[in-house]
C-alpha cells in the first residue's frame, strides 16, 4: 500500500505541476485525468491481472497488480489536488519567485510542493481509504475467480470467512473486524493524521480567530510528548527545509524511473497477454453472439444505472444535512469527526461476509447491495459536504444570527447553498465511487463451486463478476467497455455542466 | 427579537434613558487556548448618545472588531455587560444593524433577495409591507434600479450599499459598522462616509447613533463626534475623544491635522 501511495504522490506532484503550469498541458491532462477517473476501477481489474499475472505468473505478478490497481486508485484523486493548490496561489507569490530568479528546481520546492502539501495530506487520507477499499475487493475477486491465487491479504482473510457457518468463525471473523478497526485507527494516528498537521504549516490563508482544539488533536499532542514520533517531529522543527529539498533531489530520479517502469510494464502487458494465449486472433466471435451479448450487457447496464442512482439519493438525502449539521456545531464537529473517519477507513468489502449473515439483509440481495454500494459511498458526501461549508467565512455563518433569521430560511438562504459545491464535488465521486462498488455489491461469491452467497437478479457488476470467474473475455469487454463508456460520457457530458453551473453561482468568492 | 422561530416583535420606542443609546459597561473577554487564557478586552467602558457618531481605534489585534462584536449580542463578554438603552443584549435584536467589512452577501441571491433575507424575522409585518421595504432600503442606499442584480455583479461599492441597505431594512437605531470601507477605492468610500453621516442626522431616519471601526485616522477625524481609542492586545481605553470640529469639517486645516495627531499619540 505504501508503495502504491509513494509512487501515486509522486506521479501527482509530476503531473499536477505540469498541468497547472503550462497551458497546453492542462487541456489535454485534465481531461485525461477526468476520464481516468471515471473510469470504473474494479472493471479493469480482470485485465491488469490477465496481462501481469500472463507475464509473472506467481505470487509477484498477483501482488504486483494489486499494487498497480490501487495506484490507479489513488493517484487521480491526489493529482487534481495538486492541480487545484498550485492553481490556487496567488499571483503574488509567483511574482516573488519571478523576481528573485528562482531556478525551475527552486521553484518546485519552495512553491509548489508546500502549497500542494495540505491538499495531498488532505485527499491521502481519502485514497488511502480508496486505495484500501480497492485492496480488500481485488484480492476478493483474486479468491473467487480461482485463476490467480493471492495468498496473503485481508480480504483472502475475509473471504474465507464468509459462508462459514461455525461459531468459532464467527469469533474468528469479528476478532478479525476489529483488529482492522483497530490498524486502520493506528494507522491514522501515526501516519496520516501527522502527514496532514505537518501539511498544515503550508497552508496559505490563515484566519486570526481563536484556534478550535478537537478533542483529537489533545489526544495527539499527549502522545507527542511521549515522544513517541520523535521522528516527525524533527520534521516539524528543524528538518523541515531539509525535508523538502530531498524530495526535490530524489525527484528527478524518480521521474525517470517511474518513466521506466511504465513503459516495461507496457511491454510485459502486451507480452503476457500473447503469451497467455489470450490474444488469439483466429477465435474471433461471430457478430450475431457479439451483439446479442452486447444487448444483454445495455440492459445490465440500465438496471445498474437506475440503482446507483437511487442509493445515491439516498445518500445524499441523509448525508447533506447530516453534514451541515455536524459542520455548523463546534462541539457535535469535535465529537463526531473521530467518530466519521474511523468509520469510513473501515472498507466495505471486509463488512460483507457479516451484511449478508444479518437474518433480514440474507434474503434480500437488492438490499445487500444497497448497503453495501451506501457504505462505500456515503462518506464521500459528507464530508465533501463539510468540507464545503467548512469554508464559509465565519461571518457568513453568522449572518443567520445577526438578522435573526428562523431555521427554515437559514437552511434555505445559507446553509444548504454553501453545501452545494461540496455536495456536487462530492456526489460526482460517489457516484464513481458506486459504479465501482456494483461490482462487489451485486453478486459475492467465494466458492465456484457453490451457489453465490448473494446476487441480484440483474445488474451489470454481476454481469463483470461472473464473466471474469468463468474467463469469459468476450462478455467481460463488452460489458466493462460499455460501462465505461457510459460513465465517462456522463461525466463529459452532465457533471461538467452542474460543476460549472454550481461553482459558479454557489461558490463563495467575494 | 428571538432567533429560535418566534419572530420579531415591534421594535423599542427609540427614546433612550439618561440619554445613552448604547452603553458599554466594564466589558472584558478572554479567549481560552489549550489551557492557556488570553485575555483580549479587559475593562472597557464608554457611551454613546442620540445623534453621535462614535469611532473605535487601536492598532491591530487590539480587539475592536470582536467589541463591535459584543455590541452587536453576536458574543457573549466573559465580565461586563452591554446595554442598549435601560436593556441588557445578549442576542442580535433588530435595533442594532450590523455592516460588515467583507459585505457577507448571500451570493446565490439578488440583492433584493439579499435585503429581504434581512427582513424574515419580523413576522409582526406583511409579505408587502417586508417588500416594500426592502425596496426603500435599496432606493435609500442608492441602488434603485439594481435590485435584480447579483453580488458578483456588483462593484464593491454597490455590494457595501447592499449591506447598508439589509441593515437598514429593519430601520435601527444604532447602526454597528465594521471597517466597512477599508475594501472599497478613496472616491466611493468618501461618497459612502457623507451618506452615511446624512442617515445619522437625517430627522426621518430611525438611525440615533452611528458606531464605527475603523483604521483611518483622517476617516476617523472626518466623522467622529467621540473616538475611543483602544491599547494593543489586550484592548483597554486608552483614550476617549470629544472631536468639537465644526462640521462640515476642512481636512486641510490645522485643526485637523492636529486631532489627528491627538489620535496619532494614543495609537502609539
Amino acid at each position: 500500500m505504501m508503495l502504491a501511495l509513494g509512487l501515486s504522490i509522486v506521479f501527482a506532484l509530476a503531473v499536477g505541476i505540469w498541468a497547472a503550469r503550462s497551458k497546453r498541458a492542462e487541456s489535454v491532462i485534465l481531461p485525461l485525468l477526468d476520464i481516468f477517473q471515471s473510469i470504473p476501477i474494479l472493471g479493469f481489474f480482470p485485465f491488469v491481472i490477465g496481462a501481469i499475472y500472463g507475464a509473472l505468473p506467481n505470487a509477484i505478478g498477483a501482488n504486483l497488480a494489486v499494487i498497480i490497481l490501487i495506484f490507479t486508485s489513488m493517484s487521480w484523486n491526489i493529482a487534481f489536488g495538486v492541480y487545484e493548490a498550485v492553481r490556487a496561489i496567488p499571483q503574488d507569490y509567483a511574482d516573488l519567485l519571478n523576481v528573485s530568479q528562482a531556478s525551475a528546481w527552486q521553484r518546485i520546492k519552495s512553491l509548489y510542493i508546500p502549497a500542494s502539501m495540505s491538499r495531498i495530506a488532505y485527499n491521502t487520507q481519502i485514497s488511502w481509504a480508496v486505495g484500501l477499499f480497492f485492496l480488500v475487493a481485488s484480492e476478493i475477486i483474486a479468491v473467487g475467480s480461482a485463476t490467480v491465487p493471492v495468498y496473503y491479504g485481508i480480504g483472502v482473510a475475509v473471504a474465507s470467512f464468509a459462508g462459514t457457518s461455525g461459531a468459532v468463525d464467527y469469533a474468528n471473523y469479528v476478532l478479525l473486524v476489529a483488529g482492522i478497526i483497530v490498524a486502520v485507527v493506528v494507522w491514522r494516528f501515526l501516519f496520516l493524521r501527522e502527514f496532514a498537521l505537518w501539511s498544515e504549516k503550508y497552508k496559505m490563508m490563515e484566519e486570526p480567530r481563536e484556534v478550535h482544539q478537537d478533542p483529537i488533536m489533545r489526544f495527539y499532542s499527549w502522545v507527542n510528548h511521549r515522544s513517541i514520533s520523535k521522528l516527525f517531529l524533527l520534521a516539524h522543527d528543524s528538518g523541515v527545509t531539509r525535508f523538502t529539498s530531498a524530495i526535490a533531489r530524489f525527484r528527478r530520479g524518480l521521474q525517470l524511473a517511474v518513466a521506466i517502469f511504465v513503459l516495461s510494464f507496457l511491454l510485459l502487458a502486451a507480452g503476457g497477454l500473447a503469451a497467455s494465449g489470450h490474444l488469439n486472433v483466429g477465435s474471433l466471435p461471430t457478430l450475431s453472439v457479439v451483439a446479442s451479448t452486447e444487448a444483454s450487457a445495455l440492459y445490465a447496464l440500465a438496471v445498474s444505472f437506475v440503482r446507483v442512482w437511487y442509493v445515491v439519493a439516498i445518500c445524499v438525502a441523509v448525508g447533506v444535512p447530516l453534514g451541515i449539521v455536524v459542520s455548523l456545531n463546534f462541539k457535535l464537529y469535535d465529537l463526531a469527526t473521530p467518530i466519521f473517519e474511523v468509520i469510513s477507513s473501515i472498507p466495505a468489502p471486509i463488512l460483507l461476509p457479516a451484511i449478508i449473515l444479518i437474518p433480514v439483509l440474507g434474503h434480500a440481495p437488492e438490499a445487500v447491495a444497497a448497503v453495501v454500494i451506501t457504505l462505500s459511498i456515503f462518506w464521500y458526501i459528507v464530508f465533501n459536504v463539510m468540507a464545503g461549508v467548512r469554508t464559509l467565512p465565519a461571518d457568513m455563518k453568522d449572518l443567520p444570527k445577526v438578522f435573526s433569521a428562523r431555521r427554515v430560511s437559514a437552511w434555505r438562504n445559507v446553509y444548504l447553498p454553501s453545501a452545494l459545491t461540496g455536495l456536487v464535488t462530492g456526489t460526482i465521486t460517489a457516484v464513481g465511487g458506486a459504479w465501482n462498488a456494483l461490482i462487489i455489491a451485486e453478486y459475492f461469491q467465494l466458492d465456484p463451486t457453490q451457489p453465490a452467497l448473494s446476487q441480484v437478479p440483474v445488474g451489470i457488476g454481476k454481469m463483470i463478476t461472473i464473466a471474469t470467474n468463468q474467463g469469459n473475455y468476450l462478455t467481460l469487454t463488452l460489458a466493462v467497455v460499455s460501462m465505461t463508456v457510459l460513465i465517462v460520457t456522463f461525466n463529459l457530458t452532465v457533471w461538467r455542466r452542474v460543476y460549472h453551473h454550481a461553482t459558479k453561482r454557489y461558490s463563495y468568492n467575494r | 427579537m428571538s432567533a429560535s422561530g418566534q419572530g420579531g416583535a415591534p421594535p423599542h420606542s427609540g427614546v433612550p434613558v439618561n440619554g445613552a443609546t448604547i452603553s458599554v459597561e466594564h466589558v472584558g473577554l478572554d479567549y481560552r487556548k489549550e489551557k492557556e487564557k488570553l485575555p483580549v478586552l479587559v475593562d472597557v467602558s464608554f457611551e454613546t448618545h442620540k445623534n453621535e457618531f462614535v469611532m473605535i481605534t487601536g492598532p491591530s489585534g487590539c480587539g475592536k472588531s470582536t467589541l463591535l462584536r459584543i455590541m452587536g449580542g453576536l458574543i457573549k463578554p466573559t465580565s461586563g455587560i452591554v446595554k442598549l438603552r435601560d436593556q441588557l443584549i445578549t442576542k442580535p435584536r433588530d435595533e442594532i444593524g450590523m455592516v460588515f467589512q467583507n459585505f457577507v452577501l448571500l451570493p446565490w441571491r439578488t440583492s433584493f433577495e439579499n435585503v429581504m433575507f434581512g427582513l424574515a424575522s419580523r413576522s409582526d409585518l406583511s409579505p408587502e409591507e417586508k417588500k416594500q421595504r426592502a425596496l426603500k432600503a435599496l432606493d435609500d442606499a442608492g441602488l434603485k434600479g439594481f435590485e435584480s442584480v447579483y453580488p458578483g455583479e456588483l462593484s464593491g461599492g454597490m455590494k457595501q450599499r447592499v449591506g447598508v441597505a439589509r441593515a437598514l431594512a429593519l430601520e435601527p437605531h444604532v447602526l454597528l459598522m465594521d471597517e466597512p470601507f477599508s475594501s472599497l477605492d478613496d472616491l466611493t468610500a468618501e461618497r459612502l462616509r457623507q451618506e452615511i453621516y446624512g442617515l445619522l442626522i437625517n430627522p426621518s431616519s430611525p438611525i440615533q447613533t452611528v458606531i464605527m471601526v475603523s483604521h483611518n485616522v483622517e476617516e476617523i477625524i472626518e466623522l467622529a463626534d467621540k473616538a475611543i481609542v483602544l491599547s494593543a492586545r489586550p484592548g483597554r481605553v486608552v483614550g476617549e475623544l470629544k472631536v468639537d470640529l465644526p462640521r462640515p469639517r476642512n481636512k486641510k486645516s490645522e485643526e485637523f491635522f492636529n486631532w489627528m495627531d491627538k489620535v496619532y499619540v494614543l495609537l502609539s
